[in-house]
């Protein structure tokens, strides 16, 4: 009430009408506390000393009048510590006022400054907690109290306090860091991250809530957000230390977190930054201990994290050169681990009574010597680190962490044991030091209580590196499997990532088979970057490189590894230096530098290290240098140290000695040498796969018995497939003629091992491949049905060909497997092909896989283009055609020499030049075509080059060059009965006939190669002649070549079909009945030998039984007609056909289930002259019929 | 940190579904998923119903990537003939059509800000770079051939670019390669730096760590991750646990982990702290060809959602947690 008042007044104040009003109303009314009040209130505005006491003189009246009214209190409270300066009073009227009303923090926070000013704590504290058990509203009491709760550290209660006031005041920035500050000294640290997030949101200027929420970060391990904060606290405040040292360590822990997942240079980096960062907060406070003993912490973890690189430098070709960079690497470890002594020591000397510093110098003076390889000449004398350590240990004794490392500092084994068993006594369950012990143990050749040792710290934590480092290193003790060993090393090397277990590492990858690992790759190429001098880490890294044939940069790394034991090694036996060579000769005969892999094995031989494996690669790297005598003397010294070697190496040395013999001396001798070795060398599957190959190119069969007497050491069915490849192969080469391989003797053998390996891929296809290759009928058909395209796609085929080679292949080869619509053509063959329509899907899936791979691209186009022919090449699919042919064209690989590269680069250039020809650019398919012919092909196919060259020069009209490109093509000739009957088309049509009939005689030529098809050629080709004839309108001689075919291949509607046809135009010409009845016969065998109905079948026999006088019969056969069509392409003329046969009005008795035809004659009418209204026939019939239902 | 299965939609497409990534949410729409086929479509999809929201033809032949612009407003889809085709989103309108000779079209990523397309160039050994705003070819970055080899070896065959990643701050750009090497480059200053080796198989996935610009995550057919320090060009962690080609890897916004597809027919999840798998999905029936987190953004979206698409035709989502 006395509030709202006291607004209104003081909204309108200032006015001498008010005061005179208010004055008024005081003379009227003086026992009305309010206009004194009012009047004091308009008075206290005025800032003079004199009006302010007149004022004073009001409220004073106020109070008296009305004790209950805080505001008076309040002001009167004003008065005396602003005015009168009377403390006292000030301090009991402002208590009234709070008293009177707890919300008013103005008075509030008045005589809580003044209580503070006083230092009267727990008075104010009192104030505030009366205050706000009063009122809920009194946020300023519980602001004042949660402050004070955070100076006395009372945490747990300021919590509420400060919760409670941020309600009142939600933007107040202290209040949010206060409570932040709470939560993180209760430990909730999420909590206090968002309250310091908050504050810092308010104002983004704080340095507290930055540094700290740093600090929380840090401690939850969050560095990379710590370094954030940090960062954003030293651009406010640049020389704030708590901040730097926050930076600094942040960056120190990112950098252990780098280091512990082995991204050495990521993690130098960032000491780099920690360093610099450090230094700066030791230049604003010298003084503090524990930021010496950051830095110290810094350059030590920069010393055993810097890793060395190779770049830079030619070191593979410069001893002096690999020798400086390790020496320089080196020096700055060196100098990093010196300056984190020196710093520990100035820690130590500001805080001499803090025990870990000693371990600290004492570890980094260990790595001090240990850089510096200081030999410890004098082992009575007290070492450094082990003295350091033992300072530690006086502060600290019970400390089982310190007496660890006294162990693993000092040098007696003695004392060592002595240390970590201490440290046992003190702490039972400290896997560390059981670790360690079992490391002592394993040294000193006790191998029973090692591997105790090492498994209780196992069990104890498994998350410790070195006990499973140390279970692999025991692999022969233990009776692991290298598997077994592998596995643990890896997790060892996962845990902590050490240039010693990295090596470990791929020693046991090597022994278990698993060198090209990534895993193994990532840990030898950290292990280089920190033993770099340790010539086994360059060893096993160039192993690696060669496991995964990448065989430059192994030679490098082994040459890397020659050079560290030269500078580096001291003392190294001649064996481990022998292996290092042959690695490398290995590595540079694979690289195809024999000439070096000659020198090194040369220089072996001078030291006679040259053992059986080193005279194997010697002889392969004098073969491809072509010294032959050469090579035959060490192939012969090695037969005549095989029968004395171990299994591996004795089986590599026999199959090389007999393939080296092949490739020289030929098959001849070769077999004469074979037959003379002792034929206890031939025992082992790999060597009867070569024999078995050798065997197969040789016609006298002189191995017979040595390869039959080897074939029993085939063990698995995977080998005895192969084998079975071989013999299917070897088959095709003994059973086939000069120029022609026996293939169906392969195939034969194929179907019979297929039936016992019906899974196996490798003989599938093989058998399609073969299938493609023969020139029987149908034999593509089959092809594409014997493999299989594993579902999942994954491309690791071995073998000829593969699946979707023969699946794009077969699909080119056989037409009918290629219908994609049926809108386009109607299938006549009754080889059905399963997944026909997916061959172009199959062959993107492919190429989608392997988009690198050539040859999907190849079989692509031309499944491709088969498919534009069908659809009579539209526009878009001849741009894509074209764009891929032109870049298949100029891919390099083309421009090989090899026939397969040649017969793909004129299938393209004939695809080009085709779809040039369908898009109306002679000059490009001409062109296209002339490229073609100049190809290094056989005439076979270069016929085919001429053949498009002829429709090119007929299609423009050239008739001269016509001319000249079908005798070309006649010179060539073919093999393919196709490209003959293609000639026979355009021979007749524009009248290129020569005399003899050339062409005629060409063909039969050719089909006579084909042994079971042939019919089938003649068929053709009979067929193509009765087309001609029919052009020619001599339709009886049409009759007479169409006749033929019908009897030479039973089974293909095609050629009945058109049989019958013609005979039905020879009868309405002839009005011949003796035609009818021909045609009947041939129109029937088409409809009952075609798969699917053919169209225009049915209507004509409808209507040659009809004029043979058969009404039903026609009236049956016309609904077949119509189901045969596709429903869009239904010719106008049927419509017509199903008006005659509705006009019958007897369809409806038999087909009354389909609806179709339940129309009236009139809408079939109208539907014909919908589709062609262009033909005058229909609009009769609809006159006619118009006028008929009418008159009726 | 796990996935669940929230929906699965099979034979989203009539073929194989080869390629998949997320649409940015605009002021006006959710997030949406845009895939691409062998059936020569690109198909629209909204959360979390997975409805088909529109499908896109004109490409010729299959599609075989897709990358959405950081704005959510345009995309790109590109197929087998190296058609890149440049639309909008909302209303499937061509912006531009990018064209390239066959072979020389893979994986494509826009930039942070959006202002280029990389396209890993395949053949080409190249990463072609296209400015969005007039479509123009702006640089191409080769890999360099190793010394000694004439420009007419056939190996350079052997640097088909199959992916390509931008780093999240935009100054780099990777490229994995057939022969598995992936290739690091500066882009502002088209400067090839540095080969990261490990891989001995195609590189088919590449994709950088949303938080920290140095990490890369690469998936190769030898059925291993790994994980590189892009800047120090070291080898971090190899994760193994597939058992065939990993065709995609793609890293969750928060960084803390991320999910691979594999030709084993398996979705896998990998907590990077553990350096493990820690959840393997099979739910598809044929190999996973790609898989893509959901970009933060949206109103109200803060689930994580993973999608991944696969050669059996359907998409399946899942969610992040």
């Amino acid at each position: 009430m006395e509030e709202k008042e006291e607004e209104v007044v003081v909204d309108g104040g200032g006015d001498a009408f008010v005061l005179r009003q208010l004055q008024d109303s005081i003379d009227s009314n003086p026992n009305d506390s309010l206009p004194h009040l009012n009047l004091g209130l308009i008075l206290w505005k005025e800032e003079s000393k004199e009006i302010r006491e007149k004022a004073a003189e009001h409220f004073l009246i106020a109070a008296k009048l009305n004790p209950h009214n805080g505001t008076a209190f309040r002001y009167l409270g004003h008065y005396y510590s602003r005015v009168s300066i009377d403390y006292q009073r000030a301090l009991k009227c402002y208590q009234r006022a709070v008293t009177l009303s707890p919300d008013d923090s103005e008075s509030g926070e008045a005589l809580c400054d003044m209580l503070d000013g006083g230092g009267k704590e727990s008075l104010e504290v009192a104030v505030c907690s009366e205050a706000s058990d009063k009122s809920p509203r009194a946020f300023w009491a519980f602001r004042r109290l949660g402050f004070l709760q955070i100076h006395q550290k009372k945490w747990s209660e300021a919590v509420p306090s400060l919760q409670h006031s941020i309600r009142g005041y939600p933007t107040c920035a202290d209040l949010w860091e206060a409570l932040g500050l709470a939560y993180q000294r209760l430990g909730m640290f999420t909590a206090a991250i968002k309250s310091y997030g908050r504050a810092i949101e308010l104002e983004g200027s704080r340095v507290f809530p930055l540094v700290e929420s740093g600090n929380i970060n840090l401690m939850l391990g969050s560095f990379r957000k710590g370094v954030e904060q940090f960062q954003q606290a030293l651009q406010i405040s640049p020389q704030n230390l708590s901040a730097h040292y926050g930076l600094a360590s942040a960056l120190l822990g990112l950098s252990k977190e780098c280091t512990s997942s082995g991204a050495f240079k990521w993690g130098a980096s960032l000491l780099e930054e920690a360093s610099n960062v450090a230094k700066a907060s030791t230049c604003l406070a010298g003084n503090v201990s524990c930021i010496w003993k950051l830095n110290g912490d810094i350059q030590l973890a920069y010393a055993t994290c810097l890793p060395w690189t190779e770049e830079g430098w030619e070191l593979e070709t410069d001893d002096e050169a690999f020798r400086t960079s390790i020496i320089s690497w080196k020096r700055t470890c060196h100098s990093a681990a010196v300056s984190a002594c020196s710093s520990y020591q100035r820690a130590l000397h500001l805080a001499p009574w803090q025990a870990n510093i000693y371990t600290d110098i004492a570890i980094a003076s260990d790595l001090i010597c240990s850089l510096k390889e200081c030999f410890k000449q004098d082992h009575n004398a007290w070492q450094l680190p082990e003295k350091m350590s033992l300072g530690g240990l006086l502060l600290e004794g019970d400390n089982s962490e310190f007496w660890v490392l006294l162990g693993c500092l000092c040098d007696h084994s003695a004392l060592k044991q002595h240390a970590f068993i201490r440290g046992l006594q003190i702490d039972v369950s400290l896997a560390i030091s059981w670790a360690y012990l079992g490391k002592l143990y394993g040294e000193e050749g006790e191998r029973q209580l090692a591997r105790q040792a090492f498994d209780r710290a196992r069990s104890i934590d498994p998350s410790l590196a070195l006990p499973w480092a140390g279970m692999s290193a025991d692999i022969y003790a233990r009776e692991l499997t290298p598997d077994e060993a592998y596995e643990s090393c890896l997790r060892a090397v996962q845990i902590l990532p050490l240039a010693e277990f990295q090596i470990g590492l791929a020693k046991l990858a090597l022994l278990s088979d698993h060198l090209s690992s990534s895993q193994v790759f990532g840990a030898i190429r950290q292990a280089m970057q920190r033993a770099p001098y340790y010539p086994e880490s360059h060893n096993l890294n160039g192993l690696v490189c060669e496991a995964r044939f990448d065989y430059q940069s192994a030679a490098v790394s082994y040459r890397l590894a020659r050079s560290a034991i030269s500078t580096f090694a001291g003392n190294v036996p001649k064996s481990h230096l022998r292996d290092i060579s042959i690695n490398l000769a290995r590595t540079l005969c694979m690289a195809g530098n024999a000439l070096d892999a000659v020198k090194e094995c040369e220089e072996l031989n001078k030291e006679g290290l040259l053992d059986s494996e080193g005279l194997q690669i010697y002889a392969v790297s004098l073969w491809k240098l072509g010294k032959n005598d050469l090579v035959l003397s060490v192939a012969n010294d090695l037969t005549a140290s095989a029968l004395s070697m171990k299994q591996p190496s004795r089986d590599a040395s026999v199959t090389l000695i007999c393939r080296l013999l092949y490739y020289i001396s030929g098959l001849e001798s070769a077999v004469i040498c074979i037959l003379k070795m002792p034929k206890e060398l031939f025992q082992s599957s790999k060597i009867s796969f070569v024999l078995s190959a050798i065997h197969a190119l040789d016609q006298s069969n002189r191995l017979l018995s040595v390869v039959s007497r080897s074939r029993i050491f085939l063990a698995s069915p995977e080998e005895t497939t192969r084998m079975h490849f071989l013999i299917a192969l070897s088959k095709l080469v003994k059973h086939g003629s000069e120029e022609c391989l026996g293939i169906q003797s392969g195939v034969k053998h194929l179907r019979k091992v297929l039936h016992m390996y019906p899974n196996s891929d490798l003989i599938r296809n093989l058998l399609g491949y073969l299938q493609l290759s023969s020139k029987e009928w149908k034999d593509t058909h089959i092809a594409s049905r014997c493999f299989i395209i594993s579902p999942s796609g994954c491309l690791e085929e071995e073998g000829l060909k593969s699946a979707y080679e023969i699946l794009g292949a077969g699909a080119v080869a056989c037409y009918t497997t290629q219908n994609y619509k049926m809108k386009f053509s109607f299938p006549t063959c009754e080889c059905q092909c399963l997944h026909g329509t997916r061959a172009i899907r199959q062959l993107q899936k492919l190429l989608h896989q392997e988009p690198w791979n050539h040859n999907a691209r190849y079989l692509l186009i031309i499944n491709y283009i088969q498919k534009a022919r069908e659809e009579r090449f539209p526009q878009y699919q001849c741009d894509l055609l074209r764009r891929l042919i032109n870049v298949a064209l100029s891919c390099q690989l083309y421009s090989k020499k090899d026939k397969s590269s040649q017969y793909h680069m004129s299938q393209l250039l004939l695809c080009a030049s085709e779809i040039s020809l369908q898009g109306g650019d002679h000059i490009g398919c001409i062109n296209y075509a002339k490229n073609a012919t100049g190809l290094l092909l056989s005439d076979n196919y270069l016929f085919f080059a001429h053949l498009q060259l002829c429709r090119a020069y007929a299609a423009e009209g050239k008739l001269s060059s016509l001319h000249e490109e079908y005798i070309r093509c006649l010179e060539l000739k073919t093999d393919y009965p196709i490209g003959w009957i293609c000639l026979k088309f355009i021979e007749s049509q524009y009248g290129l006939q020569t005399e003899l009939n050339l062409l005629e005689l060409c063909f039969e030529n050719c089909s006579k190669e084909i042994k079971s098809s042939l019919n089938v050629w003649m068929a053709v080709f009979s067929l193509a002649q009765g087309l001609i004839a029919i052009w020619t309108k001599d339709f009886l001689h049409a009759e007479e070549l169409l006749a033929r075919p019908c009897s030479l291949a039973g089974a293909e509607s095609c050629l009945f079909f058109c049989h019958g046809v013609i005979c039905m135009e020879l009868a309405r010409q002839l009005c011949d009945s003796q035609f009818v009845s021909l045609a009947i016969r041939s129109l029937k065998k088409a409809k009952e030998t075609s798969v699917d109905a053919l169209p225009i079948v049915s209507v004509l026999l409808g209507q040659a039984e009809a004029s043979l006088g058969s009404k039903v019969k026609w009236e049956k056969n016309l609904p077949l007609e119509w189901f045969s069509w596709p429903p869009e392409m239904r010719p106008a003329e049927l419509f017509m056909q199903m008006h005659l046969l509705s006009i019958q009005g007897s369809v409806s008795s038999d087909s009354s289930s389909s609806v179709e035809f339940c129309q009236s004659p009139q809408s079939w009418i109208l539907r014909a002259i919908h589709l062609n209204p262009s033909c005058l026939r229909y609009w009769k019939v609809l006159q006619k019929f118009m006028g008929v239902t009418s008159g009726m | 940190m796990k996935l669940a299965g929230l929906k699965s939609v099979d034979n989203a497409h009539d073929d194989s579904v080869w390629t998949a990534t997320w649409v940015p949410a605009t002021d006006e729409r959710p997030a949406l998923l845009l895939t691409g086929s062998l059936d020569e479509t690109v198909r629209v999809w909204s959360p979390d119903e997975l409805t088909n929201v529109a499908t896109n033809t004109g490409h010729c032949l299959g599609v075989v990537s897709v990358a959405a612009h950081p704005s959510g407003v345009i995309a790109a889809s590109a197929s087998l003939d190296s058609f890149v085709r440049v639309f909008d989103v909302d209303h499937n309108n061509t912006i531009a059509t990018l064209e390239a000779p066959p072979s020389e079209v893979w994986h494509m990523q826009f930039d942070p800000k959006g202002t280029t397309l990389a396209v890993a160039g395949g053949g080409s050994a190249s990463v072609k770079l296209w400015d969005t705003a007039e479509w123009k070819l702006i640089a191409s970055l080769s890999i360099p051939r190793p010394e000694g080899s004439k420009s007419s070896d056939k190996s350079g065959n052997k640097k088909f670019v199959l992916s390509v990643a931008w780093s999240p701050d935009g100054k780099r750009l990777a490229c994995g390669s057939m022969d598995g090497t992936i290739s690091v480059f500066d882009v502002s200053r088209a400067k090839f730096l540095h080969h990261l080796e490990g891989h001995f198989m195609p590189v088919r996935s590449l994709v950088y760590s949303p938080v920290d610009p140095k990490i890369l995550f690469s998936a190769s057919d030898d059925a291993h991750v790994h994980v590189y320090d892009a800047e120090g060009k070291s080898l971090i962690n190899a994760l193994s646990g597939h058992s065939s080609w990993v065709l995609s890897v793609d890293a969750s916004p928060d960084g803390a982990a991320i999910a691979t597809g594999s030709s084993d027919k398996s979705v896998k999840l990998w907590d990077l702290k553990m350096r493990t798998a820690v959840q393997t999905l099979s739910s598809h029936t044929d190999q996973v060809w790609a898989v893509a987190f959901r970009p933060p953004g949206g109103t109200g979206v803060r689930a994580g959602r993973l999608a991944s698409v696969s050669d059996d035709k359907s998409i399946s989502l899942y969610d992040y947690s």
